[in-house]
């Protein structure tokens, strides 16, 4: 249905958008990701210099080192012009790097919470604040884990009023789906020129607003 | 697919993967090919094209490259590194092979309208 318009141009991809999934481990990042889309591995080899200046030849700097990084991602077809990516943080701390490389130019972000952790999502929200990221906490409502309120998720993780505190489950199409779309609103809401519209209230319950299931279609 | 000539099933790769690169690690040339920066081949139907002066990979993501794609999908269906990946796209857009499609600058705000589209194809997911 998002695609059509009179404008597209007919020699496909036009704009490719991504979305970074951060959490702790376990919190169910990869779930989440398969949840809404096709997902697809991706390997990187990356050089863990922090200096990399001008070229180089591995040959004769020492001390360089290279690590693989095999993570998974999700592509999400908008349409015939427009490609959304799903990347979730890789868990180790030794890949820090990583996440500079993922949120760059990235639309917002999710931090998948686990309520019997919390605070293993402390890392991801300090630095979505810091590197001013649009993003929200999805408390992923794990079967059997005790239900918290999302404003006491927001309080336990110091949050702006502004980020959005939702519930979530992880394995649900319609629940991600709706995470996903919470957080584009949410990014539509903070741009400058965007046009006032009264706030939907600090907290919305993705199970309480999410639209009736539709066939998914993949182009 | 690559995965077959250079990934043996015990081994795992039998190349290292910078060999593809003659070593190098760092993309030529001063375009940043983030994961979703779009490139597309300046020739689709690869006209005029030597083989001689084109490796395999180079070759096959010169086809990929017919229409618009990333630079993530470019890794993903090749199965090479993401580093290699850079390393051989910035040598075919020095060398005018490719070309990076225009975008919003990644660390700009998209229009609304684009955001839009993908809000509405969300819904329709």
């Amino acid at each position: 249905m998002g695609s059509g318009r009179s404008d597209s141009r007919p020699d496909g991809l036009f704009a490719a958008f991504k979305i970074v999934v951060a959490g702790g481990f376990g919190a169910g990042k990869t779930t989440l990701v398969g949840a809404v889309s096709e997902v697809r591995p991706l390997h990187t080899e990356e050089t863990l210099s922090s200096a990399s200046i001008g070229t180089d030849d591995v040959g004769d700097v020492s001390g360089k080192t290279t690590t693989t990084v095999a993570m998974d991602f999700g592509r999400i077809t908008i349409s015939a012009r427009l490609v959304l990516y799903l990347f979730g943080t890789p868990g180790q701390e030794r890949f820090w790097f990583m996440w500079d490389e993922l949120s760059h130019g990235a639309l917002g972000a999710v931090v998948l919470a686990d309520t019997r952790r919390l605070d293993d999502c402390f890392p991801a929200v300090d630095y979505f604040e810091r590197c001013r990221l649009p993003f929200l906490v999805a408390i992923n409502c794990f079967d059997g884990a005790a239900r918290h309120d999302p404003e006491d998720v927001r309080i336990a993780l110091d949050l702006d009023r502004t980020v959005p505190v939702i519930q979530c489950d992880a394995r649900q199409h319609d629940s991600v789906k709706q995470v996903l779309i919470t957080l584009v609103e949410h990014v539509l809401a903070r741009r400058p020129s965007a046009p006032r519209k009264a706030p939907a209230g600090p907290v919305a319950a993705a199970s309480a607003t999410a639209p009736a299931a539709r066939p998914s279609f993949a182009p | 697919m690559a995965r077959d000539r250079w990934r043996d099933r015990k081994a795992g790769p039998v190349v290292r993967p910078y060999a593809l690169t003659g070593g190098r690690t760092e993309p030529a040339g001063r375009e940043v090919l983030d994961l979703i920066t779009i490139i597309v081949a300046t020739d689709p139907a690869e006209r005029g094209s030597d083989p001689i002066e084109l490796s395999p990979e180079d070759r096959r993501i010169l086809g990929l490259c017919r229409r618009p794609v990333t630079v993530t999908d470019v890794a993903s269906i090749t199965e090479l590194p993401l580093g290699v990946v850079r390393v051989l796209l910035a040598d075919l857009i020095a060398r005018g092979r490719i070309t990076v499609v225009p975008q919003q600058p990644a660390a700009k705000q998209p229009s609304g309208d684009l955001l839009k589209e993908v809000l509405h194809g969300l819904r329709a997911l």
